[in-house]
């Protein structure tokens, strides 16, 4: 559950996005970055290869301002995408409070994404997560390569979107659904916490600084 | 500059350590990366990054441990030029929660781990069960989410999901 803080009145909430290699995860996160004031967010941190392939994570902090009158963080992280990052995924995973998965759109890349569906199951399942309890948002991206390239969205929720989440398209290099996604998410995380409560102590102090 | 604290039993306990072992930051985090406390940062944001990369390292080194010895790794050291790390984990009824300190030529590390197994003691001793509270937001936040995100971006309000860019699953 993301953590509430009573008696300072923050929130803070972990989003994980997931996905297969080079779906376009960090992408999203450098198009947020690029959006952002400066007095909004922190340093992006990004633990890459040489190559610029996610090794193990990247990290963006986002402050959201007030929200109900709870001062909102959300902490954005990604994955490592290829298949051998698997125990690295699942470290990355842990605590989170929701999931973007973020599909390639590219017709020669689902089996890919279905791959990386069924990791991210076995993964929070692993973390003794209830997967259907777990806010999830789908995001096809790259749905602005040509048509001939690419499935539909629905094709894609067919083979992806069984638990019938929200789903985005997005063009994630030009930051086309991006926001969208990420709002997805935002609602889908916040919404817990309207409706369940959430560990915490009921006095608190103040632990982040502004 | 004193020591700041999401929940209040860990700040008394954090002071102390900071206050003994002579360290320069501080932080006091749950394994997943959130911040309990914190001594020694000035940026709520830089706090996270700092959090996210010792959550990153401890669970590294655990998995690491649990390859070569078996057993996870529970404490880690790191000799930088001017500064020094130390990064290990305390087992509360809250939870394990992670230390990371760093520190330079006032300190040294034996100090350091001396005044860790103290403040892991004090954890233990100060840790509240877990509480659950009752629902943190009001059920009309999505106004609030929209006009902080549409700052945020620097647009316009933007639409609720399924006005624009989502959709509906097919299946």
């Amino acid at each position: 559950m993301p953590l509430v803080n009573y008696a300072t009145r923050e929130i803070t909430c972990k989003i994980v996005y997931y996905g297969p290699g080079r779906s376009g995860k960090t992408t999203n996160l450098h198009y947020i970055y690029g959006q952002v004031p400066n007095d909004r967010k922190g340093t992006m941190v990004s633990l890459a290869t040489q190559t610029d392939r996610t090794l193990f994570f990247d990290f963006l902090p986002l402050d959201l301002g007030s929200i109900s009158g709870f001062n909102t963080r959300f902490q954005l992280y990604t994955v490592p995408g290829q298949v051998y990052y698997q125990s690295t995924r699942k470290l990355v995973l842990q605590g989170a409070d929701g999931v973007v998965f973020v599909a390639d759109s590219q017709a020669r890349q689902l089996d890919e994404n279905i791959e990386s569906m069924q990791d991210l199951h076995a993964n929070l399942a692993e973390h003794g997560m209830d997967v259907r309890a777990m806010p999830l948002v789908l995001q096809y991206n790259k749905q602005d390569l040509p048509r001939d390239l690419i499935h539909n969205t629905a094709t894609l929720d067919d083979a992806l979107n069984f638990r019938g989440v929200p789903a985005f398209a997005a063009g994630a290099l030009h930051g086309t659904g991006v926001f969208e996604t990420l709002r997805g998410i935002s609602e889908l995380v916040l919404r817990r916490l309207s409706t369940s409560g959430s560990p915490a102590t009921p006095s608190t102090a103040h632990a982040g600084s502004r | 500059m004193r020591a700041r604290a999401a929940e209040a039993w860990v700040e008394a306990p954090l002071q102390r350590f900071v206050d003994d072992a002579r360290v320069q930051f501080a932080l006091l985090l749950h394994p997943s990366g959130q911040v309990l406390g914190q001594f020694g940062f000035t940026r709520a944001v830089d706090v996270m990054a700092a959090c996210a990369l010792g959550a990153a390292i401890h669970a590294s080194a655990g998995e690491l441990g649990k390859e070569l010895d078996g057993h996870p790794f529970r404490e880690l050291y790191h000799a930088g030029r001017d500064r020094q790390v130390f990064i290990a984990e305390a087992a509360t009824a809250r939870g394990a929660l992670v230390l990371l300190t760093a520190f330079d030529a006032e300190s040294s590390l034996g100090l350091v781990q001396v005044y860790f197994r103290e403040l892991r003691d004090a954890l233990q001793h100060a840790a509240p069960p877990p509480v659950e509270s009752g629902p943190a937001l009001d059920g009309n936040f999505e106004q609030d989410l929209n006009r902080s995100l549409a700052t945020l971006f620097g647009r316009a309000q933007l639409p609720a999901p399924g006005d624009a860019g989502s959709h509906s699953p097919s299946a």
